[in-house]
């Protein structure tokens, strides 16, 4: 009978589930453990979340992080300062619009072919021309003057041009076609031995490398979800493995966990605009009610104890967050705000919100303080952050309800509905994207709730404009808050932030991982950028 | 005498039995429907709790009770379970009985329509339907009741087909009654047991499907307590060791199903005249 089958093949699944929590006793794993083959220690395999599209930087490989087969102009140091790397020296022109750079001439690609000045401007080139992720809009030109210098023309000082050239590695002219992507010739400290799609790409050190050889000489790098990284994890199989704040509160013997900073953030984007009515082109509707007042926006900012949803709901993995790029040279440390219940509620009752029925939520002129904020249901972090946020600030008398659709929804609903959105990136052009005026409602997700502010839009015009970074950064900064307003929670406050996620890593004892940088946005991808620091532990 | 004694008993022993699988039943959806929608919101400060005396079945990653979570669940998955299996078991009867008396060709058209229906993995069609129809409630009740009908109509058909050839039937007609009139005092009151234990036998199917559309995310939204949904969240954290969170709510899902099989089963005992008198 077909119920009775069924119900047997519920039973059985029944008991399939337990017998695999079953499997997540550790006392096994160390028996598996016991039982693996001794790797070489010049090896490692790293399990990571999400498999890139490609490995050619002019398509986006490498965006934010360094893309280790090949080598950038610049690069990042861990405190997120530059430093030379294919370069020895650079100048820009008093103007701002013409940087010249000298490059080393003892870097040689993979295949043995030199680097020179005319890869370089043949990758800005291509880069500019493919219009992916890397934006590249502002360059006029890229033209090598002999084998060791390149001269980039830009059409407007740009602060942000070596953010960009940090992540743009350098592609070979001579050995470059539509298929690079997934067979790159490169002169970074490592090279590509092989790619299974879905299932794991092998590097290998590049022993022509001009910098430092890299300690470790072979590294794979599985792909897997969450579930099974962490079963790779108990079962020995990996020497780093990504995970998230909920899997990582599992302890495995011969592993620790690192909980690396990143700026991935989630928060409310609330929208500033009352609903009068107009659309988006797309037919969306525009504007929310309560949430346009700056007082409700404030009061949600203050009412949030960012602490306490950061150790409940990510068991400790992740921080405060009061901004898009905490911790980046380019944020303004005046944005930390303290949780101040009092003073939240201060601002409802001065502003005139009172509860006068008494059924908790306070009301303004017959208009109750109550909406609704939408997350991308089975994304379970920011659905938790959500809930628990929300019910803080119940507290307050302002009542947010929490709800799951799809991303396609909320493309509709983004305009006029709160958002649990997430950001974080390694360069300061993403507050440029987030809060400039003419983004305002447009369809990317960078400002849904129609933030528009001449002041802003000055101090990030002049952030993109400066000639120094110093000079870029101050003006970012002020972009945030100037004394008078910004960007930031005390000031006209567009975003209610809320965490900053760590990235949870499973390393084996005894490996050591290098000074990671600050991760931006990435299921484990940020996680090798600086592979060439990796090493074990001498025995 | 002896013999007639024991039948009596165990048709007692049947109907007593029913009646409490269908108290019970009753009593665990009423108790669903009767929960507040707020009731079981806790707070995330006691989340991923295990069961305890004051959280039954634990508490799940945002700190709602999952024991009440599990009622609200069981009854939402009840109700839609129930309306469509009510909606398939008048299509099967509609639908029985034009393929019974209709032309040929009808019956035909009709047996083919069943028969391609039932060729479909049923979970694969209401995924089909639920998607084409923007999932949540609707999706999920057109789908599910799309997909249930077919093996009651072919019984309703068979029963129906039977009916016809009956003296009575064929007297009625000589004395010129008309096809409705045979109908509605023939056919119908014959059709109505069949229509019962369809409909209970029915209902497990439909929850389990309801919750297995629900549980791979083409069915309700995670907001709505449904099975499906506390099963599906539940997954993500099983890894890390929180069994409660499937186990119990899963165990509590089997148990209805099998109460629910069982009142089919006792009801068909009552009302089929081969079983009844046994």
């Amino acid at each position: 009978m077909m119920h009775f089958k069924k119900i047997l093949t519920i039973l059985l699944s029944l008991i399939l589930m337990i017998s695999i929590t079953a499997c997540g006793n550790p006392s096994e794993a160390t028996t598996q453990e016991s039982m693996r083959v001794e790797t070489a220690k010049d090896s490692v395999v790293i399990a990571i979340g999400s498999e890139p599209e490609t490995l050619d930087p002019t398509q986006g490989w490498g965006h934010g992080n360094s893309p280790i087969v090949q080598s950038t102009l610049v690069k990042y140091t861990a405190d997120l300062t530059f430093e030379n790397d294919l370069a020895t020296d650079y100048t820009l022109s008093p103007d701002g619009l013409t940087w010249t750079f000298i490059i080393r001439d003892d870097a040689y690609f993979t295949d043995g072919e030199k680097v020179t000045a005319a890869d370089i401007a043949f990758t800005l080139e291509t880069a500019k021309a493919a219009r992916g992720s890397i934006d590249l809009t502002y360059m006029e030109s890229a033209v090598a003057q002999d084998d060791t210098t390149v001269v980039v023309t830009l059409t407007q000082p740009t602060s942000i041009f070596l953010n960009t050239l940090a992540s743009v590695g350098i592609v070979p002219e001579h050995a470059y076609d539509e298929n690079y992507g997934m067979n790159p010739v490169g002169s970074g400290p490592y090279q590509l031995v092989e790619w299974m799609p879905q299932e794991q790409i092998l590097f290998q050190v590049n022993e022509t490398y001009y910098g430092d050889i890299p300690a470790i000489k072979n590294v794979t790098v599985v792909f897997m979800s969450e579930d099974a990284a962490l079963a790779a994890v108990l079962a020995g199989e990996v020497d780093a493995s990504y995970s998230t704040a909920t899997l990582g509160t599992t302890e495995v013997d011969g592993y620790h966990i690192e909980a690396i900073p990143s700026a991935d953030n989630r928060g409310f984007t609330l929208p500033v605009l009352p609903n009068e009515g107009k659309t988006t082109p797309s037919g969306a509707s525009i504007g929310n009610d309560v949430t346009c007042n700056l007082e409700i926006r404030q009061a949600i900012a203050y009412g949030i104890d960012r602490q306490q949803v950061a150790d409940i709901v990510l068991n400790g993995f992740g921080r405060p967050a009061y901004s898009e790029n905490d911790g980046m040279p380019w944020n303004n440390p005046e944005v930390v705000i303290e949780t101040n219940v009092p003073y939240a509620k201060q601002l409802l009752a001065d502003a005139g919100w009172e509860d006068t029925d008494g059924d908790g939520i306070v009301e303004k002129n017959g208009l109750k303080a109550e909406f609704s904020c939408i997350y991308p249901s089975g994304d379970s972090v920011r659905q938790a952050v959500a809930v628990a946020a929300a019910e803080q600030v119940k507290a307050l008398g302002i009542q947010i309800n929490v709800e799951g659709i799809s991303w396609d929804e909320i493309m509709q609903r983004m305009f006029s509905d709160a958002v649990m959105m997430g950001w974080g990136s390694a360069i300061p052009n993403e507050t440029y994207y987030l809060y400039r005026s003419d983004g305002a409602l447009a369809d990317d997700f960078y400002n849904p709730e129609g933030y528009m502010s001449d002041v802003t839009d000055r101090y990030l015009d002049a952030a993109l404009a400066a000639l120094t970074v110093e000079e870029a950064n101050e003006n970012w900064k002020k972009a945030q808050w100037d004394g008078m307003t910004g960007t930031s929670m005390q000031g006209e406050c567009p975003w209610v932030w809320i965490v900053n996620l760590d990235h949870v890593t499973y390393v084996r004892d005894g490996l050591f991982i290098g000074e990671q940088p600050i991760h931006g946005h990435g299921h484990g991808l940020p996680l090798i950028q600086n592979l060439q620091e990796w090493a074990w532990e001498k025995h | 005498m002896k013999v007639q004694r024991r039948s009596i008993n165990s048709r007692t022993k049947v109907v007593s039995l029913s009646i409490i699988i269908a108290v019970s039943l009753a009593f665990v959806y009423m108790f669903g429907i009767l929960i507040p929608d707020g009731t079981a919101a806790g707070s995330f400060l006691n989340a991923k709790q295990p069961p305890s005396w004051e959280h039954l079945f634990g508490t799940d990653a945002l700190g709602r009770d999952l024991f009440l979570r599990t009622l609200k669940g069981l009854s939402v998955s009840m109700t839609i379970g129930l309306a469509a299996s009510l909606i398939s078991a008048v299509i099967a009867v509609f639908v029985g009985i034009m393929a019974a008396s209709g032309s040929k060709y009808a019956d035909a058209f009709v047996n083919w329509i069943i028969d391609l229906v039932m060729s479909v993995p049923h979970t694969i069609l209401i995924i089909l339907i639920s998607f084409a129809l923007g999932r949540g409630l609707k999706g999920l009740l057109i789908g599910i009741s799309a997909t249930h009908w077919c093996s009651l109509a072919r019984l309703i058909r068979s029963e129906v087909l039977q009916l016809r050839t009956q003296q009575y039937v064929a007297v009625s007609r000589k004395l010129g009654k008309s096809e409705g009139w045979i109908m509605t005092h023939h056919l119908l009151p014959h059709l109505i047991p069949q229509f019962f234990v369809g409909l209970v036998l029915m209902l497990p199917h439909a929850i389990l499907h309801e919750a297995s559309i629900s549980f791979l995310g083409f069915g309700l939204s995670p907001e709505q307590p449904a099975i499906g949904i506390i099963l599906s969240e539940s997954m993500r954290y099983l890894s890390a060791g929180m069994w409660w969170l499937a186990v119990l709510p899963g165990l509590v899902l089997v148990l209805i199903v099998l109460l629910v099989d069982q009142l089919g089963e006792q009801l068909r005992m009552i009302i089929d005249p081969y079983s009844a008198q046994r």
